[in-house]
C-alpha cells in the first residue's frame, strides 16, 4: 500500500527521537541542568506528534467500511494532521509564555558545553527527519504547492479520466471509458513500491458491498485520496520536526554565542552580575571590558536576551507555517465545498441537463483527500426518464471529478408544474431555512423563502407537497397514507406548509 | 482644471466595515443565550487576568505575572467556544453547503486538545519538580488561589442549573447527559503547579493558582425542551447543537476549580507538615484527571468528525434497513451511509436496488417515512432499477 513508506518512515524517526530523548534526560540528570530537562520534555511531545500521526496512518490503512464507520476510516489522516496542527500551536504558545518569562527575568546558560554538544545531536536528528519527510509531503513548509504533482485536491479537477476503474457489474456503462492512467503512478513521487493496477486488480474481486462510498467503484481512488489526505498528515509531521529543528538551531546558536562572547562570574572571584536579579534589565551595561572599579562586572546583558528574541521569531516562523495546514484541515472537517468546485456553476449546468427539472439540496463535500461526496434531489418528469438522466447525471459529476453521488430522484405530479422549485420530500431539520431546500437556493421564488422560514417557527405538521397521487405527508403522528391512492391531503396550498 | 481637493471619502470603507462587523458580531452574541453566558464569562476570566497581571507586575511577583499568563492562555478555550457558537450560526452559502454547524464540533475537539496538550504540560512539570524540588513560598499563593476558586464556584453555579435537559426519544442518547454529570469532578490545577521553578532563583510568590479562571458554559446542555418528537424542530436554531462548545468548556472550568482547590490542599499540606514532595504529586494527580475526563469528550467528537454512524442509532439501523427492504418491489438496500453532521442532525444517504414495475415514488416515501422515525431526516435514497 502506498502507506508502507509512510509507516516505515514514522517508525523509523520515532524510534530516533525517543532514543534521544532518553539521552536528553539522563544527560539532564547527570549534569542536573532544568533546561535540558525541559527541552527534553519538548522532545517528547514531538513523540507523540509522532504517535498521532503513526496512528493516524494505521487507521487510515482500513478503508474497508466497517458496521460503525461506513465510510471506513479515511478520515483519520486529516484529523492526525488537525490534531498535530492543534499541538503545534499549543506549543507555540508554550514557548512564548517561557520566552516572555526569560525577558522579565534572564538567567545564564550553565554548561554551555554540553548544552552546545546534545543541541547539535538534537539538530542532527532533525534533519534527518526533515530530509525524511520533506520529499514524501512534497514540500509543507516550503511553499512549493504539493499542487505541482497533483497531490493537492487542488488539482484535481480535470481528472476526469483520472481514478475510476470499473470493477463493478452493478454500475451500467457509465463509468466506461475511464480508465486509470498512469496518473496515480506519477502522483507518488515517492518510492511507492505498489503497482497500482495490481492492487485494483486484486479489489475488483473484493465485495462489492464493501466499497466505501457510494457511487461507481472508485478503486483507484484509494490510492489517490490516500495520497491526497496522507499528504495533510505527513505535512503536520514535517513542520513538528521543523519546528524542533529550529528549536534546536537557536539552542546551538545561543550556546555559541554564550560561550564567545559572554564574560562569566568565575566562582571565587568578587564580581557582580548585574544582568540577573532585576526585573527592568539595565542595558546601560556595556562590554566586560570596561571595568571601572576593581570588582568584575559579568558580561554584556544582551547576550541573555539573544535566547527569548530567537524564541519569538521561530514561533512567529512557525504559526506561519503552520496556520494553512490548521486552515485547510479544519475546513475539510467543516464539510466545506472542494476548492475547485464552484457550486453555482455546478448548479447550473446540473439544471441544463436534458431531464432535470430541478435540483434541491445539492451538498458536496470533502471526505478526504481527492475523495468528493455529491448528495442531491433532481426533479424529473417521471420514473421512465429517469433512468437516462440518471445516467447523464452520474457523467456529468464523474466529468466534475465526483465519484460518489447519491443523487434522489422526485417525481413531477401532476398538478404542480408551477411549482417545480418546490421540494418534494424536503428535510425537516432544526432549521429548515438554513439546512434544507429553503436555504440558499439562487432559483427560488420569494414566497418560497418565506414560507420555509414561517415552517420553523410553526409548530404544525407540515404538508410536504399538493400532489394528488404522490407523495404523502410527513406528519408528527405517524399515521401517513401508505397507499398512494388514498392521500387525502395536498389540496393545501403551499403556504401553509414547509 | 486641476482639482482643488480629493475627497476619497467614498473609498475609504475599511474601518467602517471592520466596525460594522464587529458589531454585528456583538449583536449575535448577545442574541443567544449560550454564547451571551460565554461571553460573559470570558470577560470575567479576562479581567481576573488582567488584576492578576497588574498585581503581579506592581509587587513584583513574577509567579503572579507568569500564572496570569496561562490564564490568559486559557480563555483561550472560551473564546474557542464562544467563536464557534457564533459561527455555527452562519447562513449556509456556495462554499458550506451545510452551513458552518460543523465549527461546534471542532470547537469541542479543539478544546478537548487544548485540555491534554495542558494536562501534559503540567505533568511535566510535576516531574520537573519532583526531582528538583524548588522553594515554593506561600504567602500569597492561598489568597490568590481562594479567589480563585470562588469566582469558578460562582461560575460553576450560575451556569449549573438545566445542565441536561436532554429529554430525547432516543435510547442511545441518554449517555450524553450522564457525561455531563460525570465530567464534573475533574478538574486541573495547572495553577500553583505553573512554575515555581522561578523559585530557585529566590523569588517568592510563585505557586499562583490559575484556578480563577474557569469556564463553566455548564448552563445549558441543548435544551430540547420539547419533549416530543426531534420532529418537531421550531426551536431557535444551533441551541441544541451547541453540545460540544459547553461540554469543552464545562472540563475547563471545572479542571480550574479542582486546580485552585488542589492548590490549596497542598499549600496547606506544605505549610502544616512539610510536605514538600505534595506539590508535585498533587500536579501530577490533577493532570491525570484531566485527561481522563476528556476522553469521553474527545470519543464524541472524534466519532462525529470521522463520520461515524451516530451512536444512538446503531440499534435501529438494522431495524429499518428490514422494513426498506420489505417494502414491495424493493430487491435491495446498498450501501447505507448514515452520519451526524452535528448534534442531533442526522445525515443518510443509501441505494434501493428496485424492480422494474415498482412504485418510486412510493418506495421514497416510505423510505422517508421510516427514516424520519428514527430521527434522519436528511435522507438521499438513490433509486436503481434492476433491468430484467
Amino acid at each position: 500500500m502506498a502507506c508502507a513508506p509512510n509507516r516505515v518512515r514514522l517508525l523509523c524517526m520515532l524510534s530516533l527521537t525517543f532514543g534521544f530523548f532518553i539521552v536528553e534526560v539522563v544527560v539532564s540528570r547527570v549534569t542536573s541542568s532544568l533546561a535540558m530537562l525541559s527541552d527534553s520534555f519538548h522532545m517528547l511531545s514531538d513523540v507523540i506528534a509522532l504517535v498521532v500521526a503513526l496512528v493516524a496512518v494505521r487507521f487510515a490503512e482500513q478503508t474497508q467500511s466497517t458496521n460503525k464507520n461506513t465510510f471506513g476510516w479515511i478520515r483519520a489522516e486529516v484529523m492526525g494532521a488537525l490534531v498535530n496542527a492543534v499541538f503545534l500551536t499549543a506549543l507555540c504558545f508554550t514557548i512564548i509564555l517561557e520566552a516572555i518569562e526569560r525577558f522579565t527575568e534572564p538567567h545564564e546558560i550553565e554548561k554551555p558545553e554540553v548544552v552546545i554538544g546534545v543541541g547539535a545531536a538534537g539538530l542532527l536528528v532533525n534533519l534527518f527527519g526533515l530530509c525524511l519527510f520533506h520529499g514524501h509531503a512534497g514540500g509543507g513548509g516550503h511553499g512549493h504547492s504539493h499542487g505541482g504533482h497533483g497531490h493537492s485536491h487542488g488539482g484535481h479537477k480535470k481528472h476526469k479520466n483520472g481514478k475510476v476503474r470499473r470493477c463493478e457489474t452493478l454500475e451500467d456503462s457509465r463509468s466506461a471509458g475511464e480508465e486509470t492512467n498512469n496518473l496515480v503512478g506519477n502522483q507518488n513521487n515517492s518510492p511507492n513500491g505498489v503497482n497500482p493496477d495490481r492492487t485494483t486488480a486484486e479489489m475488483c474481486h473484493s465485495d462489492s458491498l464493501d466499497l466505501q462510498i457510494n457511487g461507481s467503484a472508485p478503486y483507484e481512488e484509494l490510492e489517490n485520496g490516500h495520497d491526497s489526505a496522507s499528504q495533510l498528515n505527513m505535512r503536520g509531521v514535517f513542520l513538528h520536526v521543523l519546528g524542533d529543528a529550529l528549536g534546536s538551531v537557536i539552542v546551538v546558536i545561543n550556546a555559541i554565542i554564550f560561550i564567545l562572547v559572554w564574560n562569566p562570574c568565575k566562582p571565587g572571584e568578587v564580581c557582580e552580575n548585574p544582568c540577573v536579579g532585576q526585573h527592568c534589565a539595565d542595558h546601560s551595561l556595556n562590554n566586560s571590558s570596561e571595568v571601572t572599579e576593581g570588582a568584575k562586572i559579568a558580561g554584556p546583558c544582551w547576550v541573555l536576551y539573544l535566547d527569548p528574541t530567537l524564541c519569538v521569531i521561530m514561533v512567529c516562523i512557525l504559526l506561519y507555517t503552520t496556520y494553512p495546514l490548521l486552515k485547510e484541515s479544519a475546513l475539510i472537517l467543516l464539510q466545506t465545498v472542494p476548492k475547485q468546485i464552484d457550486m453555482h456553476q455546478l448548479n447550473a449546468r446540473l439544471r441544463k441537463l436534458e431531464g432535470v427539472l430541478a435540483v434541491h439540496e445539492l451538498h458536496i463535500w470533502q471526505l478526504a483527500g481527492s475523495r468528493i461526496i455529491a448528495t442531491a434531489h433532481i426533479k424529473c418528469h417521471d420514473p421512465t426518464s429517469y433512468m437516462d438522466v440518471a445516467k447523464r447525471i452520474k457523467d456529468f459529476f464523474h466529468d466534475e471529478g465526483i465519484h460518489a453521488t447519491t443523487i434522489q430522484p422526485e417525481f413531477v405530479t401532476m398538478n404542480s408544474d408551477s411549482r417545480t422549485s418546490l421540494c418534494e420530500l424536503s428535510c425537516r431539520t432544526q432549521c429548515a431555512p438554513k439546512l434544507c431546500c429553503g436555504a440558499a437556493d439562487a432559483v427560488k421564488p420569494p414566497d418560497e423563502a418565506v414560507d420555509a422560514k414561517i415552517s420553523c417557527e410553526a409548530k404544525t405538521p407540515t404538508v410536504t407537497s399538493t400532489s394528488a397521487t404522490s407523495l404523502e405527508i410527513i406528519s408528527e403522528s405517524v399515521e401517513e397514507t401508505s397507499r398512494p391512492e388514498s392521500i387525502v391531503i395536498m389540496t393545501r396550498e403551499v403556504e401553509s406548509s414547509l | 482644471m486641476l482639482p482643488l481637493s480629493i475627497k476619497d471619502d467614498e473609498y475609504k470603507p475599511a474601518k467602517f466595515n471592520l466596525f460594522v462587523k464587529l458589531s454585528g458580531w456583538f449583536r449575535s452574541i448577545l442574541a443567544d443565550k449560550t454564547s451571551r453566558n460565554l461571553f460573559f464569562f470570558l470577560c470575567l476570566n479576562l479581567s481576573f487576568a488582567f488584576v492578576e497581571l497588574l498585581y503581579g507586575i506592581w509587587s513584583n511577583s513574577l509567579g503572579l505575572i507568569s500564572d496570569s499568563f496561562h490564564m490568559f492562555f486559557d480563555c483561550t478555550a472560551l473564546l474557542a467556544g464562544l467563536a464557534a457558537s457564533v459561527i455555527s450560526r452562519w447562513r449556509s452559502n456556495d462554499s458550506f453547503s451545510y452551513g458552518y454547524v460543523r465549527a461546534e464540533v471542532i470547537a469541542g475537539f479543539v478544546n478537548g486538545l487544548f485540555l491534554i496538550f495542558t494536562a501534559f504540560f503540567i505533568f511535566s512539570e510535576g516531574v520537573e519538580r519532583a526531582l528538583e524540588p524548588p522553594d515554593v513560598h506561600h504567602e500569597r499563593l492561598l489568597p490568590v488561589s481562594i479567589a480563585g476558586l470562588l469566582v469558578n464556584l460562582v461560575g460553576i453555579f450560575v451556569f449549573q442549573h438545566g445542565g441536561h435537559g436532554h429529554s430525547h426519544g432516543d435510547e442511545g442518547h441518554g449517555h450524553s447527559h450522564s457525561l455531563f454529570n460525570g465530567s464534573v469532578g475533574h478538574g486541573h490545577s495547572h495553577g500553583g503547579h505553573g512554575h515555581s521553578h522561578e523559585s530557585k532563583h529566590g523569588h517568592d510568590d510563585h505557586g499562583h493558582s490559575h484556578g480563577g479562571h474557569g469556564h463553566s458554559h455548564g448552563g445549558h446542555g441543548h435544551s430540547h425542551d420539547d419533549p416530543h418528537c426531534h420532529d418537531d424542530h421550531s426551536l431557535t436554531p444551533g441551541k441544541g447543537s451547541s453540545k460540544q462548545i459547553l461540554q469543552g468548556v464545562f472540563l475547563h472550568i471545572v479542571a480550574d476549580t479542582l486546580g485552585s482547590v488542589g492548590v490549596i490542599i497542598s499549600a496547606i499540606l506544605m505549610q502544616k507538615y512539610d510536605l514538600m514532595i505534595a506539590d508535585p504529586i498533587c500536579s501530577m494527580l490533577i493532570a491525570l484527571l484531566i485527561g481522563v475526563s476528556v476522553v469521553p469528550l474527545l470519543r464524541e467528537s472524534i466519532g462525529i468528525l470521522m463520520q461515524r454512524t451516530p451512536p444512538s442509532l446503531d440499534h435501529t439501523l438494522p431495524e429499518c434497513y428490514q422494513r426498506v427492504q420489505q417494502l414491495q418491489g424493493v430487491y435491495n438496500l446498498q450501501e447505507p451511509h448514515f452520519w451526524t453532521l452535528c448534534t442531533d442532525v442526522y445525515i443518510g444517504t443509501l441505494k434501493l436496488l428496485v424492480a422494474p414495475d415498482a412504485d418510486s415514488r412510493w418506495i421514497l416515501s416510505q423510505t422517508h417515512n421510516i427514516f424520519t422515525q428514527v430521527g434522519v431526516r436528511q435522507l438521499y435514497v438513490q433509486i436503481d432499477v434492476a433491468a430484467m
